[in-house]
């Protein structure tokens, strides 16, 4: 009889809980000045997308294949400007990339690591306006995808690294680099990649695939 | 036999007084204006797809389910939407850059075609939720229409 008597008391506890629960239900969080801000954060950001299609028409030649790089822009010329303050960026990228190659997702997160790194290191006061608007457009992005290789297995990493390509890339066409390097193609997956030494060593697929691919250009 | 009971009564007070704890819901009532929905020009099935099977997670308005009124099930929600939110906020779509929207689409048709998104532990209960062999297709067909007119 005591024992019924304890259940019920218990039971009559949880239903007060669940009751209160529900009546906090109806104290939704009204986050207006938030809506508020992103509407600006828009407006915003139209204008500057505008000034910037304006710039630079990009001729993207591989489009229909999702494979395909994220936001193909600028060229990286034969001979760039000798620039050193990208070496530790780019050292990072190939990190990343050399831990893919040998299917080593440890490697690669601790690339995704040092290139964060070099991201906060690097020195953005030697940029022009302009350098710095497009440096910030690129970074931004490979931020996300570098995060993402620190901590995803090794084909989510492969996918992140696809899109880092085109961004460091970019980077190198923007800012130029005094490391000699070489763009590689995949044609698997449709994407270029930068490889420091001459002979193919694929990063998308690693030991599977691993002399697939074609130097497409050397840089200095 | 005493022993059970104790555990099970045990386990009532916490599940009773984990009930108490708070946990931030997410909703809005207003849509902001750069919403993926409306700053595209997204097909009527895309649409509603979009917002059944991604939009609880990835926007500023979930639709809450009834499990998520009760712990854990509601840490369990918040979670995934904190996460979700964080990779990818579709009401904030036209706030990203070219360059990101363009690796955010590439993302999306990735996520989709490996069946990584929707999250199998949200369907289990979601079953609208679970995107067909058409469907996929369909929103995925969209989004790379979508990446290249970028």
């Amino acid at each position: 009889m005591r024992k019924l008597k304890l259940s019920m008391g218990v039971l009559a506890i949880a239903f007060a809980a669940l009751t209160v629960m529900s009546c906090k239900d109806n104290k939704k969080e009204h986050d207006d000045s938030d809506g508020h801000h992103t509407e600006m954060d828009s407006e915003v950001n139209h204008m500057e997308m505008k000034n910037e299609s304006e710039e630079h028409h990009h001729e993207d030649a591989d489009d229909e294949h999702d494979g395909g790089s994220a936001a193909e822009s600028r060229d990286i010329k034969v001979s760039t400007q000798k620039n050193a303050a990208t070496s530790a960026i780019i050292d990072g990228y190939l990190q990343i990339k050399n831990g893919l190659v040998a299917d080593n997702k440890d490697n690669a997160a601790k690339g995704g690591t040092a290139l964060l790194a070099a991201f906060s290191n690097f020195d953005m006061s030697q940029l022009n306006e302009e350098q710095h608007k497009s440096y910030m457009d690129i970074v931004e992005d490979a931020k996300e995808q570098a995060e993402h290789i620190v901590k995803s297995p090794i084909d989510h990493q492969r996918e992140h690294f696809e899109t880092l390509s085109t961004d460091i890339s970019d980077l190198i066409a923007l800012l130029g680099t005094d490391k000699t390097l070489y763009q590689d193609y995949c044609p698997m997956k449709k994407v270029s990649w930068l490889s420091e030494t001459k002979d193919i060593k694929n990063p998308f697929f690693g030991s599977e695939m691993l002399t697939c691919g074609s130097v497409k250009k050397q840089i200095n | 036999m005493k022993i059970v009971k104790i555990i099970v009564l045990v386990l009532l007070v916490v599940f009773v007084g984990i009930q108490f704890v708070p946990t931030v819901h997410n909703q809005s009532e207003r849509t902001p204006k750069a919403d993926f929905m409306l700053v595209n020009d997204v097909p009527k099935d895309v649409k509603n797809k979009l917002q059944i099977s991604c939009y609880d997670c990835h926007s500023n308005n979930t639709q809450y389910p009834w499990y998520s009124k009760i712990q854990p099930g509601a840490w369990f929600m918040e979670n995934h939407i904190k996460n979700g939110k964080e990779e990818l906020n579709f009401n904030e779509w036209d706030t990203y850059s070219n360059r990101r929207k363009k690796s955010k689409l590439k993302s999306i048709i990735n996520q989709i075609k490996d069946d990584e998104m929707p999250l199998s532990s949200y369907t289990l209960i979601h079953r609208d939720a679970k995107l067909s062999e058409n469907e996929k297709k369909e929103m995925i067909q969209f989004m790379k229409q979508l990446r290249d007119s970028l």
